[in-house]
C-alpha cells in the first residue's frame, strides 16, 4: 500500500511547494504574464494562422528579465512580532511587525509574507486522511468535493512594507485567518522585492520562531435552558461568589473539637473568651459537565471539528449566574478546573478543547466509565456526540436512568439529512438536537429561538 | 484592479488593426473608455450580469459552430475518422487550427456585451457568480437549505479582456512585426501602472528596453525555427493516398500496399438541366510525364490567365467554340485556390465568381477565388483547350518496357497501329483479364526489377483506377498512340438532375489523340464494377453525414457569397441578437409583470367557503374587520356585541372548519365540507338583520 501512496504523497508535496512558491514569487501581474504566455504558446505553433509566437517571444523575455533580477537582493533587516497569546478559528487575527531596517538606503516597495510552520503532514498522516477518505466515497454518487488542502492552518496574504529609512523601524499590519484550531506555529518572515517590472520577487528570509494558540471556532448559542438539579458540592467552590443559594459566612458558633483553625473567628474568642468559629452554609449549585465525544475514525473529520467548536461554545455560554461548567469530559480523559467561579476555566478549557485530537486507540465505553465515575457531582450533562448509535444511546440511557438530566447534541456530517431517531431522548425531544455539519448556527438557532 | 486610463481602448484599436475591422473596434473603444466620462451608471444586478454572460456564451457558441463549418470543420473531421490517413489527420488538424484562429478573432466582439456592462455599471467589477456555474451552484444549494449564501466576491474583468484583445489581434494571417511592436507598446503601458516606486523610471525603461530587445531576437529564432521544421515536414505530410492540388504533379498511391481508404466527403455537387444527363466524368487536370509512380507535368507548361469576357463572371475557355449542353457545378477552393472539375469539352464558364482564372497547356483550370465556387460550365462536341500531341505524350518510362511489351505481345500488337484498334484491344484485356480493386497484396519475393506497374499488369491483374489508367496511357504509347493520364472525378450519384460526387469519387483515365477528328478523347479502362466496389451500401449513418454536409454547404455557399441570402442573413442577425439580448436582459421584468398579472386570476383553495357569506353579512351589520385582525379576535368583538353572544359558539366552529377547508393540506372531507356549509346556512340564518 505504501508503495502506491508514496508517488502520490511525493507529488502532493510537490505540487504544494510549487504553489507555495509561485504564489509569493510572482506579483498578480507576473501571474497575468505567466498565464499569457501559456495561453500563447498554445496557439503559436500554428504560424499560418496566428502571429501569437511573437507574443510568446515577448512575454517571456519579461519574464526572463524579471527572474535576472531575483537574484540582487541584500540587506539587513530585525524583526519583532507582536502576535497576542490566542486566536480564534474563523475570526481575523490582527497583529503588527515591526521590522527594522539596517541597510543603509531607504526600503520601500517590500512585501513581508509570514513563514508558518510547514502544515504538511509525514507520509503516515497523510495516507491515513487519504484512507480516510476513500472510506467515505460512494461510487457514481455525487460527493461534495474533497477539501482542498485539509492540513493548512491558517491562510496568511502577503502585507506591503511601508517605506523605512535606514535605521527606522517600519510597522506591519498583519491579518492571518486561522482555519484549524490548535498550536499555530511560525518559523519567521520572508521579506520580498519586487523586480523593475513588478513581475516577480525577490526574498529575504529572517527566522523569528513564535506560536500561538488557535482556539476552536465558537458559536452564537443564544439563551439556553440546560437541565440540571442543585447538588450539594462538598467543599464547595473556592473563590466565592454568589453562584448558588446562599452566602457563605451565615453566624459564629462555639468551637468544635476537629474545626479547622481558619475558622477560628479570633475577635470574637477575644471578646468572648472562648473559642467561636464562623460558620458556614453547605453550598448547593448546579454543575454541569460536559462531554465531548472525540471517538472517530476518521484522522481530519469535518463532524468532529464542529462537534470540538460546539463544546468550546458551550464552555464559552454558560458561564451563567445559575450553573457552573468546570467539568469536562474530553474522551478517556477528564479535567476539573478548580480556578473556581470566575471565567478563568473557560480559557483552561478552550485550550484542552483546542489541542484535542480524535481518539482512534480506545471506544466510547471508555468514555462512559469516566463519565459514570464522577456522575455523584454532577448536575446535568451536556453530552456533544460525533455519531448517534448504540452505545451513545446506551450511555444516555444510564445517564438519564442515574437522573441526570442531558442535553444531546448530536453533530452529522454535511448533506446529511439531520432527522435522528431520539432513542432515549423520545419524551425530550428538546433536549435532543441533531446539527448538520457546515451549518451548525443556523441548527442551533432553529431549534432555540 | 482597474486599468490605466484608455488602455482598454488602445488593445480594441489595435486589435481592429491587425484583423483589418478597425471601424468596429473603433466604435467599442468609444463606448467603452467613453463610460467613464458618464455620468449617470446603470445598476446590473447579479441576474442582469449573469444574464448577458448568458448572452455571450450563446454568441460565442454560435461564433464556434459558424467558424467551424465556414473553415471546413466537418468535412475534415469526418475524413479523419472514416480515412485516418497522415493527410487527413492533418487537414482535421489544419481546421482546428483555422476555426480556432477565427474564433480567437472574433472575442473582443462576443464577450463586448459583458465588458461593457462593467463599464457602465455603478459599481467596479462583475460578481463572480456571474462567471461560475459552480458558485451559482453553490448559492443555489444553500438557499435551498436554508443557509445563508456564501459571500459574494466581485472581479473586474478589465484585464482579462485586455489580454483577449491582444491574442484576437495575433489571428491574422499576415507575418509581419506589427504584431510585436504593437504588444510591446500595450504591455509597456500596462506594465507602466505595476512598476514599483522603489526603482527610478530609468531602470524601469533599461529593463523594458531590454526585455523588448530579448523578446524580438527570441520571436524571430522561434519564427525560424518554426519556418525550418515545416520544411522538414512539408515532404511528409504532402499527401499520401491524395491527389494534390497543384497542376504540375499528380502523386499516385501506384505501388502502396493494403486497403486504398476512400472517404464519403461530398467534395462536388453536380446539377443538369431535366432530362440532360451530366457529363460522366469531370477533368481537374492531365498529365504527360511519368516518373517513379507519379504523374507530373511539364514546369514549361505555365498557366496561362483568361481574360474574363464583357458579361461579369463569365470566362470564355476556348473561343469561338459552340457549347450545347450545360452543366451546374459546386466545388470547394482549399484556401481560395484549386483546378476546377470541368467537362472535358467545356468551352465556357458562366457565373463562376473568380477573381483570377489561368489555364496550362494540358487542359487544367486553376481558379483563384472564395473557398466555394459554383458556377455553370458549358460544354459541346468539338474544340478542347488542350493543346496537339508534343514528344512527351509518346514517352514510356524504361522500367516499364518490358511489362508493356510483354502484354502487347499477348494481344499481337506492334506499332504502328490505329487508335480505333489499340483501344478495342486494351478495352478487352482489361475487361476480361483484370479487376478492380482497392486492395494490394504485400509483395511475397522482393524482385528489383518489378516495379509496381508491371506487377498489377503480368501478376497480380488487380487494382484500382490509377493502375489501369497509367498502364493504358503507357500501352497506348507504346503502340505509338500519344496519350495522357486524366484525373478528376466521376459522376454516378444523384438522380433527378442532381447529383453528389464524393471524394472517393476521384477517378484517373486515359486521353487518347483521335488523328483523324485530330482532338483528344476520354478512353477509360478501368472495369464499371469499380463503382460499385467504392460505394458501400447506404446507411443511417451515411444519411446523416450527407445532411450535415448540405448544411455546411448552404452555409459555405452564404459564408462565400455564393446566395443572395447571405446578405439577407447578415442585416437579419443583428436585429435577431438584439431581440436575443432583449429577451435576456428584460426577461425577469416580463416575468414579474406577468407575475402581477397572474395574482388576480390564482385560485386559493378554499375561496370558496361559505364562511365568507357570513363575513360579508357582519360587515354589513357594521362589524367591519380592520386588516390584520385575525378572526378568533374578531369573533371575540362579534360575541360582545348585543344580541350576538349566542352566536359565540356556532362562530368558533365555523372559523375553525374555515380554516381547516382554507390552509390545511389535506382539505376537509366530504363530512367536514357538508358541516361547513351546514355551519354557515346556520349562522346565516340566526343572524338578526
Amino acid at each position: 500500500m505504501d508503495a502506491i501512496y508514496r508517488p502520490f504523497y511525493s507529488l502532493y508535496r510537490l505540487s504544494t511547494g510549487v504553489r507555495h512558491r509561485a504564489e509569493r514569487r510572482l506579483t498578480k501581474g507576473g501571474l497575468g504574464v505567466v498565464l499569457g504566455a501559456v495561453a500563447a504558446s498554445m496557439l503559436a505553433p500554428d504560424t499560418e494562422n496566428t502571429v501569437a509566437y511573437q507574443a510568446v517571444g515577448l512575454l517571456l523575455a519579461l519574464l526572463l528579465v524579471a527572474a535576472v533580477f531575483c537574484g540582487f537582493f541584500r540587506g539587513r533587516f530585525t524583526v519583532r512580532r507582536r502576535l497576542p497569546r490566542f486566536g480564534s478559528v474563523g475570526s481575523p487575527l490582527a497583529y503588527t511587525i515591526l521590522v527594522g531596517n539596517l541597510t543603509s538606503r531607504t526600503q520601500a516597495s517590500l512585501t513581508l509574507f509570514e513563514n508558518l510552520s510547514d502544515p504538511r503532514p509525514p507520509f503516515d498522516e497523510w495516507k491515513d486522511l487519504q484512507l480516510a477518505d476513500q472510506r467515505e466515497l460512494r461510487s457514481f454518487r455525487i460527493s461534495r468535493g474533497r477539501r482542498t488542502n485539509p492540513f493548512k492552518r491558517a491562510t496568511v496574504a502577503g502585507a506591503e512594507v511601508p517605506a523605512a529609512r535606514p535605521g527606522e523601524e517600519a510597522e506591519v499590519r498583519v491579518e492571518l485567518m486561522p482555519v484549524r484550531r490548535g498550536p499555530l506555529r511560525f518559523d519567521g518572515v520572508t521579506l520580498a522585492r519586487p523586480d523593475p517590472l513588478g513581475l516577480m520577487r525577490s526574498f529575504i528570509t529572517l527566522t523569528a520562531p513564535e506560536a500561538t494558540l488557535i482556539l476552536p471556532k465558537r458559536y452564537g448559542l443564544g439563551t439556553i435552558a440546560l437541565p440540571g438539579i442543585m447538588k450539594h458540592q462538598d467543599g464547595g467552590v473556592a473563590l466565592a461568589s454568589n453562584v448558588g443559594q446562599s452566602d457563605e459566612f451565615v453566624g459564629l458558633r462555639d468551637y468544635r473539637h476537629g474545626d479547622p483553625v481558619r475558622h477560628i473567628h479570633w475577635r470574637t474568642w477575644a471578646r468572648a473568651g472562648r473559642p467561636v468559629v464562623k460558620q458556614f452554609e453547605d453550598e448547593f449549585f448546579v454543575r454541569h459537565a460536559l462531554v465531548l465525544d472525540t471517538f472517530t475514525n476518521h484522522p481530519e473529520s469535518e463532524v468532529f471539528e464542529e462537534a470540538v467548536s460546539v463544546a468550546a461554545s458551550f464552555a464559552c455560554t454558560l458561564q451563567t449566574q445559575e450553573s457552573l461548567l468546570d467539568l469536562l469530559f474530553v474522551g478517556p480523559q477528564s479535567y476539573r478546573f478548580t480556578a473556581g467561579r470566575g471565567l478563568a476555566h473557560t480559557d483552561q478549557m478552550l485550550e484542552v478543547l483546542a489541542s484535542v485530537r480524535p481518539c482512534r486507540k480506545h471506544r466510547f465505553v471508555a468514555l462512559e466509565q469516566l463519565v459514570l465515575e464522577n456522575i455523584g457531582v454532577v448536575s446535568g450533562c451536556v453530552c456533544v456526540l460525533v455519531a448517534w448509535d448504540q452505545e451513545r444511546c446506551d450511555f444516555v440511557k444510564k445517564l438519564r436512568g442515574l437522573g441526570v438530566p442531558v442535553l444531546v447534541l448530536v453533530v452529522v456530517p454535511a448533506g446529511q439529512k439531520p432527522t435522528l431517531d431520539p432513542g432515549p431522548m423520545r419524551d425530550e425531544p428538546e433536549r435532543f438536537l441533531v446539527l448538520e455539519a457546515g451549518s451548525i448556527q443556523e441548527g442551533v438557532k432553529g431549534r432555540h429561538n | 484592479m482597474k486599468p490605466p486610463l484608455l488602455l482598454l481602448g488602445a488593445a480594441l484599436l489595435f486589435w481592429g488593426w491587425q484583423t483589418d475591422i478597425l471601424f468596429v473596434a473603433a466604435t467599442m473603444a468609444i463606448i467603452l473608455e467613453g463610460a467613464r466620462w458618464l455620468k449617470s451608471r446603470w445598476e446590473f444586478s447579479e441576474e442582469d450580469f449573469s444574464r448577458i454572460w448568458t448572452f455571450c456564451t450563446l454568441v460565442l457558441l454560435g461564433a464556434a459552430v459558424y467558424a467551424f463549418s465556414s473553415n471546413n470543420g466537418p468535412a475534415d473531421i469526418r475524413s479523419l475518422f472514416q480515412n485516418p490517413t497522415l493527410s487527413a489527420q492533418r487537414g482535421a488538424a489544419a481546421a482546428g487550427a483555422r476555426t480556432a484562429a477565427t474564433l480567437f478573432r472574433w472575442l473582443p466582439m462576443v464577450f463586448f456585451p459583458f465588458i461593457a456592462a462593467q463599464a457602465v455599471n455603478w459599481r467596479e467589477g462583475v460578481p463572480l457568480e456571474a462567471i461560475s456555474l459552480f458558485l451559482r451552484w453553490r448559492r443555489k444549494q444553500a438557499r435551498k437549505m436554508g443557509h445563508p449564501p456564501p459571500p459574494g466576491r466581485t472581479v473586474n474583468v478589465s484585464y482579462p479582456y485586455f489580454a483577449l484583445c491582444a491574442f484576437a489581434a495575433s489571428s491574422r494571417a499576415r507575418d509581419d512585426n506589427t504584431f510585436f511592436w504593437g504588444l510591446c507598446a500595450l504591455m509597456g503601458w500596462a506594465l507602466w501602472s505595476w512598476r514599483p516606486r522603489r526603482f527610478a523610471l530609468g531602470w524601469w525603461g533599461a529593463v523594458l528596453g531590454a526585455a523588448i530587445m530579448l523578446g524580438f531576437l527570441g520571436q524571430r529564432g522561434a519564427s525560424q525555427v518554426q519556418r525550418y521544421l515545416e520544411g522538414l515536414n512539408t515532404q511528409w505530410f504532402s499527401g499520401f493516398g491524395q491527389r494534390s492540388a497543384r497542376s504540375e504533379l499528380s502523386r499516385t498511391a501506384l505501388g502502396h500496399i493494403g486497403r486504398l481508404k476512400t472517404s464519403p466527403a461530398i467534395v462536388i455537387r453536380v446539377e443538369s438541366p431535366p432530362g440532360d444527363p451530366p457529363p460522366p466524368l469531370l477533368r481537374e487536370a492531365a498529365y504527360r510525364l511519368y516518373k517513379n509512380q507519379n504523374w507530373y507535368e511539364n514546369a514549361k507548361n505555365q498557366f496561362e490567365n483568361i481574360q474574363v469576357s464583357s458579361v461579369p463572371g463569365t470566362w470564355v475557355i476556348v473561343p469561338g467554340k459552340t457549347n450545347i449542353s450545360s452543366v451546374n457545378v459546386a466545388c470547394y477552393l482549399d484556401h481560395g485556390e484549386g483546378l476546377l472539375p470541368l467537362p472535358e469539352t467545356c468551352g465556357r464558364l458562366e457565373n463562376l465568381p473568380a477573381f483570377v482564372l489561368r489555364k496550362d497547356k494540358a487542359g487544367a483550370v486553376l481558379a483563384t477565388g472564395p473557398g466555394l465556387v459554383v458556377f455553370d460550365a458549358r460544354y459541346g462536341p468539338g474544340l478542347l483547350s488542350d493543346v496537339s500531341p508534343t514528344a512527351e505524350d509518346t514517352d514510356v518510362p524504361l522500367p516499364e518496357a518490358p511489362a508493356l511489351d510483354a502484354i502487347l505481345e499477348q494481344l499481337h500488337l506492334t506499332s504502328p497501329v490505329s487508335d480505333q484498334l489499340a483501344r478495342q484491344a486494351l478495352s478487352r484485356l482489361f475487361l476480361s483479364q483484370f479487376s478492380y480493386s482497392t486492395w494490394q497484396e504485400p509483395r511475397k519475393r522482393a524482385d528489383p526489377e518489378e516495379t509496381p506497374l508491371s506487377r498489377f499488369l503480368l501478376r497480380t491483374h488487380r487494382g484500382h483506377c490509377e493502375y489501369f489508367a497509367t498502364a493504358t496511357v503507357l500501352l497506348m504509347r507504346r503502340l505509338g498512340v500519344p496519350a495522357r493520364y486524366s484525373v478528376g472525378y466521376s459522376v454516378h450519384e444523384g438522380a433527378g438532375g442532381k447529383f453528389v460526387v464524393r471524394q472517393r469519387d476521384a477517378h484517373a483515365w486515359c486521353l487518347v489523340w483521335n488523328a483523324r477528328a485530330e482532338t483528344w478523347q476520354d478512353f477509360d479502362t478501368t472495369p464499371p464494377s469499380w463503382v460499385q466496389a467504392e460505394s458501400p451500401d447506404p446507411s443511417l449513418s451515411q444519411a446523416v453525414l450527407d445532411a450535415w454536409s448540405r448544411i455546411a454547404f448552404e452555409v459555405s455557399k452564404l459564408r462565400w457569397g455564393q446566395s443572395h441570402l447571405r446578405n439577407y442573413f447578415l442585416w437579419t442577425l443583428f436585429p435577431v441578437l438584439g431581440l436575443l439580448l432583449y429577451q435576456i436582459l428584460f426577461r425577469s421584468r416580463r416575468k414579474k409583470l406577468a407575475g402581477k398579472g397572474t395574482d388576480l386570476v390564482v385560485v386559493w383553495p378554499g375561496l370558496d367557503s361559505e364562511f365568507y357569506e357570513v363575513e360579508r353579512k357582519l360587515v354589513r351589520r357594521g362589524i367591519t374587520r380592520p386588516q390584520g385582525e385575525p378572526l378568533y379576535e374578531w369573533l371575540a368583538r362579534i360575541a360582545a356585541e348585543p344580541g350576538l353572544v349566542e352566536l359565540k359558539a356556532p362562530l368558533e366552529r365555523l372559523v375553525r372548519l374555515h380554516y381547516r377547508y382554507r390552509f390545511d393540506p389535506l382539505g376537509l372531507d366530504p363530512a367536514g365540507r357538508g358541516a361547513l356549509r351546514e355551519q354557515a346556512q346556520t349562522c346565516i340564518k340566526r343572524l338578526p338583520y
